[in-house]
């Protein structure tokens, strides 16, 4: 357990120290949420064409948006462990003392870490475009905390896939394959009520439709009623994961 | 059991089928600097994944320290370092960041960090370059950045695969100077791999001569050179019969090969010093040593060299 913690936090700390050195990958992954938020949003907002209840339409998306991107950039990191068995990173990794699953874990945790960075980015754009969140600090924490654990899971969760692969060439579009459908299939810009059936049983599954969900709760509506179990869907899919990717991290090794 | 390294009948064979290791025993003692060489695809690097507990294996037993790799696995990891063949530094951290990184992951408590990371960069002589960021290094500094790292727990074994590979002539003697300097202040057993037989001569206690995933031979590099075949001078002269009449009072095995009196002789600077009047019509004079090449060539039916270029190839 004490393994956990310090292979998580040293491994935060790299992430951490990287960014302070070099931020221009957070700047050019802002860019396509950017957009979401300054062109679609204000479009949709303009024709009506979705009821959001009382919540304005680019508030509506923002947390969706944030999120879309987060998950991008850990489905990206997850991937990227792979492409580290060619270095000697993880192999080095490999013989310190951490076990198998905190290095899972460790690496998850990282992604995290750069998708909290990413939001704190898109943040400010968010207000300059006239979105009202809704001003509690716990609020906001808790639901940075919520962006952090649900990165970490989709990080975990593209280990797993990306172990699959033999080829670094077919990593490449599926960063876009997993998180677009993901995107579209939850509550990121529409209320799932106004989805056809088949694609509503989906983001009942989609772990993404749990954390816009609370994400939006906390940051926009401030309506908290569904907040416990969007947790618990959350901790579940991490929980799901990280022990996948702790399993997976075996094909990687060999 | 004092040994540092043991290996009974180990065998790993890969998903793909390719048998690495083949029933390979081994015994290493503490202490030692050993060397472990062989050709390209030889089995090096699947032996250290399996001594650092990278990677199980197929069969057979491995102990480091005394310890099952298998079962024991967290307990040697505490205790062994290892540099891998490939890089493995973060290279958009400084060289300082790298050490703390480290330093943290192995859970080095935060009083003596700051000591144990000093005296790590000041045996591989990296003080000055600590602040700079890890990928404007040099081949030869981010392998001593990466030594710097593997020191810094203090291990009892070093275990390093290919350390100078790829570096300059110059970049590899500073490497073994540093890596001397250890062995002065530190009682640590070091493990290598290397394809260069100059530097397993040079550089080990002993060496281990490895092929197709077997221990070929194993001693001291001058007692393995002894082994197989005296050291060799090479008279060429117009008239070789001549020249072996004259010098037969002198060495016990003297023959004719072709237009060269061929003098072999446990002595070869002697042998020059002792037949220097006797030949006065020699076109040239050469002295030939046995290499660690001839020794590997003995056991290994193969040359060194060669074998090495006809199985290089990248897999994944
Ligand atoms: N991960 C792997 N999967 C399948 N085969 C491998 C793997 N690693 C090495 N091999 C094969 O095992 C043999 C020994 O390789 P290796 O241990 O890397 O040798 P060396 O380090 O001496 O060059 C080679 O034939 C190599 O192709
Ligand atoms: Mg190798």
């Amino acid at each position: 357990m004490i393994d956990f913690f310090r292979n998580g936090l040293a491994m935060m700390e790299l992430e951490v120290r990287r960014i302070a050195h070099d931020r221009t990958e957070l700047y050019t992954r802002a860019v396509q949420p950017i957009l979401w938020l300054v062109i679609y949003g204000p479009i949709m907002a303009e024709v009506r064409a979705i009821d959001t209840g009382s919540i304005p339409y680019v508030a509506y998306i923002t947390p969706g948006v944030l999120l879309q991107s987060t998950t991008f950039i850990s489905v990206f990191y997850g991937l990227n462990m792979v492409w580290e068995r060619e270095s000697g990173i993880l192999k080095k990794l490999l013989v310190t003392p951490a076990s198998r699953s905190s290095i899972a874990v460790g690496r998850s945790m990282s992604a995290g870490i750069r998708a909290v960075f990413q939001a704190l980015v898109i943040i400010p754009v968010a207000l300059l475009v006239g979105v009202r969140f809704f001003p509690s600090v716990p609020n906001f924490v808790l639901a940075f905390i919520l962006i952090f654990l649900s990165s970490a899971g989709f990080a975990a969760l593209s280990v797993c896939l990306a172990s699959l692969m033999k080829t670094r060439e077919r990593f490449m579009g599926i960063g876009q394959a997993i998180t677009m459908p993901l995107f579209f299939a939850s509550s990121a810009l529409y209320p799932i009520a106004l989805m056809p059936k088949a694609i509503q049983y989906f983001a009942v599954i989609n772990p993404m439709s749990y954390s816009v969900d609370a994400v939006r709760a906390l940051m926009v509506s401030g309506a908290l009623a569904s907040l416990p179990e969007d947790i618990m869907a959350i901790l579940l899919f991490d929980a799901l994961t990280f022990c996948a990717a702790s399993v997976m991290l075996r094909r990687i090794i060999e | 059991m004092n040994c540092a390294v043991k290996t009974e009948r180990l065998t790993k064979q890969y998903a793909g089928g390719t048998k690495a290791l083949d029933s390979l025993d081994l015994e290493v003692d503490r202490g030692e600097v050993f060397a472990l060489l062989g050709p390209n695809g030889a089995g090096k690097t699947t032996l250290m994944r399996i001594l650092t507990t990278q990677i199980a294996p197929t069969d057979g037993k491995a102990y480091v320290l005394g310890m099952d790799v298998e079962r024991e696995g967290g307990r040697i990891r505490r205790r062994i370092s290892y540099v891998p063949q490939e890089t493995s530094v973060w290279g958009d951290i400084t060289g300082y960041e790298n050490l703390l990184i480290y330093s943290k992951l192995y859970g080095v408590p935060r009083e003596i960090r700051a000591k144990r990371i000093a005296d790590a960069c000041s045996i591989m002589d990296l003080e000055e370059a600590l602040n700079r960021r890890a990928k404007e290094y040099s081949g030869g500094m981010i392998r001593r950045l990466e030594m710097a790292c593997a020191l810094i727990t203090e291990p009892e074994i070093l275990f390093l695969d290919e350390p100078t590979l790829g570096l300059d002539p110059s970049m590899r003697k500073n490497m073994w100077t540093a890596l001397e300097r250890l062995r002065e202040e530190r009682d640590v057993t070091i493990f290598f791999n290397t394809h260069y037989m100059d530097e397993a001569d040079l550089y080990s206690d002993e060496i281990g001569i490895i092929n197709t995933g077997r221990i070929v031979v194993r001693g001291q590099p001058e007692e393995l050179k002894d082994r197989v075949e005296r050291e060799r001078i090479i008279i060429r002269t117009r008239e070789p019969e001549d020249a072996r009449t004259r010098l037969n009072s002198l060495f016990d095995d003297v023959s004719v090969e072709g237009n060269s009196v061929v003098i072999r002789t446990e002595n070869g600077e002697r042998g020059l010093a002792e037949l220097l009047g006797k030949i006065t019509d020699a076109d040239s004079i050469a002295l030939e040593k046995p290499t660690l090449d001839d020794v590997f060539m003995k056991y290994a039916g193969v040359r060194m060299r060669e074998n090495g270029e006809n199985r290089r190839r990248k897999h994944d």
